[in-house]
């Protein structure tokens, strides 16, 4: 009866940012980026980057509530880098493995269909 | 400001294709590459199914909500479904989603005039669009050629007549589970065996026999003439501990070690018949590019965030 919408997953709101960001007040090089209509798919796969950044001292990311469809991801860097640069950088290095990825497949798609 | 990168380079071997059916090794990534693909695969690759239907005539034994029911749930080929636009985005129609762009009009006749029960199915829809076509099985390894006779909506007796209107539209698994293009997609880590093999050798015949068989599914054998224990199969284990308890119960602990290779999958992939098998794959690589696109930061907030850097300054006497 009062189930919210099915779309509500996945569709952004008009006036809702995708991506917002936010300073931590007493941490330096800390901060959190709310990702609105996202969920384990995007969350995990950025969080397990970020940990391959040996400038980032911490990276975690949680999905608050199952009928909030946004996450939360949480960076911490050293002075060396900053949240926002490691944020970028998982999202080029994720982008550049898929480009990477989709290539092998293609790859070894046609060595399979030649054998066909 | 650039930093080194971090990319990784995952290697892929496929094992085996076929229009449904895909099998392959993913390596050198982790599981969040994995686990994100999977979950892109089936609830997230776009498919067009039927999606409003308009019911003119309907005598049969089911309800009008049942039977919009079972024809959204009949997979439609969707190559083009990439390329289509989703209606809630379709600017041609504003809204309506019955355009050429967003949508694919089917039309239903059917009515039984003889004593012989007729049955209604998939390929008595016809669809405006060749190229979106409810799924044909029946060429599919020749599979009781026979009779094609396609998925069966309702059964019509002497009298009974359906007839309506059918709209199909693009949407993903994460909206209904009738546009998942995925009948089950799953992914195993690697498993890796050692065999203690001096430990083995304490073992009797009758011992190795009846660890071997302690194992619920055959991963390992006795070699006939050896009599060594071998592995069969190491994919066979579901890392049900089995022969690790046995061994333990039998008074030799670490008589084998199974690890899970944490950077190695082995992945299964089966279609609805929507898209192919293969083409799912290339298809949940671009969505998952495509999401990860729209999680970039803006420019105003990169902009706002370097006014808050001065500011920061400015206050800390810079
Ligand atoms: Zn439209």
């Amino acid at each position: 009866m009062n189930a919210p919408d099915r779309y509500e997953r996945f569709v952004v709101p008009e006036g809702t940012k995708k991506v917002s960001y936010e300073r931590d007040t007493k941490i330096i090089n800390a901060a959190s980026f709310t990702v609105e209509r996202e969920d384990h798919t995007i969350g995990n796969i950025l969080r397990m980057q970020l940990h391959r950044d040996e400038n980032v001292l911490f990276a975690g990311y949680k999905l608050p509530h199952p009928l909030q469809y946004k996450i939360i991801i949480r960076i911490h860097t050293t002075s060396q880098s900053s949240p926002m640069q490691a944020y970028n950088q998982a999202i080029n290095d994720l982008d550049k493995e898929l480009d990477y990825l989709k290539n092998a497949f293609e790859v070894e798609l046609a060595k399979h269909s030649r054998e066909y | 400001m650039e930093g080194v990168s971090y990319q990784r380079f995952p290697k892929i071997k496929i094992r085996e294709v076929k229009d449904d059916y895909a099998k392959f090794e993913l390596r050198e990534t982790d599981a969040s590459m994995a686990n994100a693909l999977r979950r892109v695969m089936i609830a997230e690759v776009p498919t067009v199914a039927i999606d409003l239907v308009e019911i003119e005539v309907n005598s049969s034994v089911l309800n009008d909500e049942f039977i919009a029911h079972r024809l959204g749930l009949i997979p439609l080929t969707s190559e083009r479904a990439m390329a289509m636009r989703f209606s809630r985005d379709c600017d041609a129609c504003d809204g309506d989603g019955q355009c050429e762009f967003c949508s694919v009009e089917f039309h239903l006749r059917a009515k039984c005039m003889t004593d012989e029960t007729l049955d209604v199915t998939s390929k008595d829809l016809i669809s405006s669009d060749h190229t979106v076509v409810p799924v044909d099985f029946s060429d599919s390894s020749g599979y009781d050629s026979a009779d094609k006779k396609g998925i069966i909506i309702v059964k019509l007796r002497r009298g009974q007549e359906l007839r309506l209107r059918a709209i199909a539209r693009k949407g993903i698994g994460k909206d209904h589970a009738k546009w998942s293009p995925a009948a089950t997609v799953t992914f195993m880590y690697e498993p890796e065996i050692h065999i203690n093999e001096d430990l083995m050798e304490s073992l009797t015949l009758e011992e190795k026999t009846s660890w071997v068989e302690s194992s619920p599914t055959k991963v390992f054998d006795i070699d006939a003439s050896s009599q060594q224990v071998v592995v069969a199969d190491a994919e066979a284990y579901t890392y049900d501990d089995e022969v690790l308890k046995k061994a333990e119960a039998m008074g030799k602990p670490g008589l084998v070690e199974i690890y899970a290779k944490e950077d190695s999958f082995i992945f299964t992939v089966e279609s609805t018949g929507a898209i192919k098998a293969s083409q799912l794959v290339l298809n949940a690589i671009d969505v998952l590019k495509q999401k990860l696109d729209a999680v970039r930061l803006s420019e105003d907030t990169v902009e706002a965030d370097d006014q808050f850097g001065e500011l920061g300054a400015h206050m800390r006497g810079g």
